[in-house]
């Protein structure tokens, strides 16, 4: 989970890492008084927000007014903000990169420190820590001296705190970026990057990814719903969203999600598809599909192709059919006899067709 | 020969009282594995398909000394607990069936097992096999696992527990047999990466090509093309790479499996695609060309 910035400083707090101070606005219509100079950042969970226009500096308060109208304006890689962070502007003699995040070869938490900050974990001083021994004080000397930083006490204090916290609030990435350095020898951390390990803050979650196409998408199976969009990008279609619901959902899941994928506007197609499953119920999941389907306003007109295998997938059909031809549906159906791939070349075909005429 | 699982293969279930503990027992009963016990902390003395239960590793030990392998089927937040116990009693194969265990965990058990040498395949594993030796783990459901798997020379290693099925029946119905099929899982820290396994092909003689289902994210795939370029593994490989559509989407999204997070540069599905074409690798557009390309590859 990729937290905003504000999110992550108030996880600093929490862990005594200073940060400038600062106010949240969570409205446009929320009348903002804070004392200038100031920095007005767009709170998206994007990189580079400075050069996309997501970070003003303001001079006074005329100045912060306009940049708080002209931020939440601004949508960055995607997204709107929804809050913005009013911050007083720090004096500092020299800017950090700190981070702690999980080295995915190694298999272990890994410490980056660059005396510049702004230039990432590219070329920063990597140290390893051994998760059974943790971040003991004489590795972070180390990491310090290594760096080309002067081990302070204020900084292995702060870098200190940032472990702790990735360790207690389950983080797998924690960054300081910058890390401004005082006149007087102490830091503040002027940016937060913080992303939670999914697994264990929040493991119910299934991602779900807008997309700007018109052919709706329900997959199943984490590796064959990535394998099946690039399948239908392959064959020229243009995908309304990415999601993914394996394991064995039950039919009220596949019926909240299918209400929810094929209340897309401007949809041409929808697309059901999955490979052979080992224990998942496909007639209770068609079911569900079918039930999600009525409830959709207006009721879809456009090609539904069905590509599934699996336990039940026969007695499933059978039920589709019958639906089908009931309440007038666009529907086709294929079992294992072809691949994946090829399905979503019919989709394509069927989406499309119906465009020109 | 095959790799991490055969004959010799006496497996004990962590968790064989739980839901996915005894339907794993069951199957691989049926596809002939010797299980030989299981453990649930506090349900010592009952029996699940005839396996007796014990109350720690130890117990089960003491009268199974020829344990060799543990498949760790018990919830996400007793993971840990459950690989040390195992780790600790030196059992060299740890295979991890459990989703969703965080990554922290993950670490601390990766570098425990390496002080004390075991392996751990996982988490999100949905197991190993070894056709018509033995397999461990949830993969392959008795009504269609002898339709899906069947010895041979190819090594399957796969970060999608689905796509190991796939692609081994696709090598199954165009006459290609599998030596070893292994479901690594798809998070963030694998307790085995391909490299890791491609050793295992490399080094056994019934392997003769290596079959790779790799996705975006992180960097185990540009790992096995170093690999390869070092001239580690020497076999011939053929990969299918998933993500390629989210090129347009935020870097930092998380795709269908936890480590499946979309990346510009490095980690991205054409960078990995890339380092593997320059490795050597063969590269599979769909899961239906990988059968060409292996009898391509096999002369």
């Amino acid at each position: 989970m990729n937290l905003v910035e504000f999110e992550g400083k108030e996880l600093f707090k929490k862990y005594g890492i200073p940060v400038p101070k600062g106010i949240v606005v969570k409205s446009s219509v929320e009348k903002v008084s804070f004392p200038s100079p100031a920095v007005v950042k767009s709170q998206v969970p994007v990189g580079d927000r400075g050069r996309k226009g997501g970070i003003l500096i303001a001079k006074n308060t005329k100045e912060i007014s306009s940049a708080v109208t002209k931020i939440w304006q601004t949508s960055i890689g995607g997204y709107v903000p929804e809050s913005l962070l009013i911050e007083e502007l720090v004096s500092s003699i020299a800017e950090r990169y700190v981070s702690i995040s999980y080295d995915s070869g190694m298999r272990q938490p890994v410490l980056a420190i660059n005396k510049q900050g702004g230039s990432g974990t590219a070329r920063a001083s990597l140290t390893y820590i051994d998760p059974l021994e943790g971040l003991q004080s004489y590795l972070l000397r180390q990491a310090l001296f290594a760096s080309g930083l002067k081990p302070s006490r204020a900084l292995a204090d702060i870098i200190k705190s940032l472990w702790n916290l990735f360790q207690s609030e389950h983080a797998i990435l924690a960054e300081m970026n910058p890390l401004f350095e005082l006149a007087d020898g102490s830091f503040v951390a002027g940016d937060a990057k913080v992303i939670l390990d999914d697994n264990a803050v929040r493991p119910e979650y299934r991602p779900y990814v807008q997309m700007s196409g018109d052919i709706a998408v329900l997959a199943s199976g984490g590796g064959a719903s990535m394998i099946n969009l690039d399948a239908l990008m392959r064959a020229g279609g243009r995908p309304a969203n990415y999601v993914e619901y394996s394991g064995n959902p039950k039919s009220e899941v596949v019926r909240t999600l299918t209400k929810k994928v094929l209340s897309q506007r401007g949809l041409k197609g929808c697309w059901v598809v999955g490979g052979t499953a080992n224990f998942t119920d496909i007639y209770e999941t068609l079911l569900g599909f079918t039930e999600g389907l009525l409830s959709v306003k207006p009721k879809p007109k456009y090609p539904i192709v069905i590509r599934r295998d699996g336990p039940r997938q026969k007695e499933a059909f059978v039920m589709l059919k019958q639906f089908s031809e009931q309440h007038d549906f666009d529907i086709h159906l294929f079992g294992p006899e072809i691949p994946m791939s090829e399905s979503a070349k019919v989709m394509v075909k069927l989406a499309y067709k119906r465009k020109k005429k | 020969m095959a790799i991490l699982v055969d004959h010799k293969t006496n497996v004990l279930v962590q968790g064989i009282t739980g839901t996915e503990g005894s339907r794993a027992v069951k199957e691989m009963l049926l596809y002939g594995t010797t299980v030989v016990a299981g453990v649930t902390p506090g349900k010592g003395g009952q029996k699940v398909e005839k396996v007796p239960v014990y109350n720690s590793i130890k117990e089960a030990l003491k009268k199974h000394p020829e344990i060799n392998t543990t498949l760790v089927a018990v919830p996400p937040m007793f993971v840990k607990d459950a690989i040390l116990e195992a780790v600790a009693s030196r059992i060299p194969l740890i295979n991890v069936l459990t989703e969703k265990v965080p990554v922290a965990d993950i670490a601390y058990c990766f570098a425990a097992a390496q002080r004390m040498g075991v392996r751990i395949v996982g988490p999100s594993s949905v197991g190993i096999i070894s056709p018509g030796k033995a397999k461990v783990g949830a993969i392959g459901a008795a009504e269609l696992v002898d339709r899906v798997f069947k010895a041979g020379v190819v090594g399957v290693i796969s970060k999608s527990g689905g796509m190991t099925a796939e692609i081994s029946r696709i090598l199954t119905e165009a006459g290609l047999g599998q030596s070893t099929a292994v479901g690594i899982g798809g998070e963030v820290l694998l307790g085995s990466d391909f490299v890791d396994l491609a050793r295992l092909f490399e080094a056994d003689r019934q392997t003769k090509v290596i079959v790779i289902f790799g996705e975006v994210g992180g960097p185990y795939e540009e790992l096995l093309a170093e690999a390869m370029t070092a001239g580690e593994i020497t076999k011939p490989v053929v990969a299918l790479i998933a993500g390629g559509f989210s090129t347009k989407l935020p870097s930092g999204t998380v795709l269908g499996h936890a480590g499946a997070i979309v990346s510009a540069g490095k980690g991205s599905a054409e960078s990995k695609i890339r380092a593997l074409t320059k490795a050597g690798a063969r590269i599979a557009k769909s899961p239906e060309d990988i059968p060409k390309l292996v009898k391509k590859m096999l002369g």
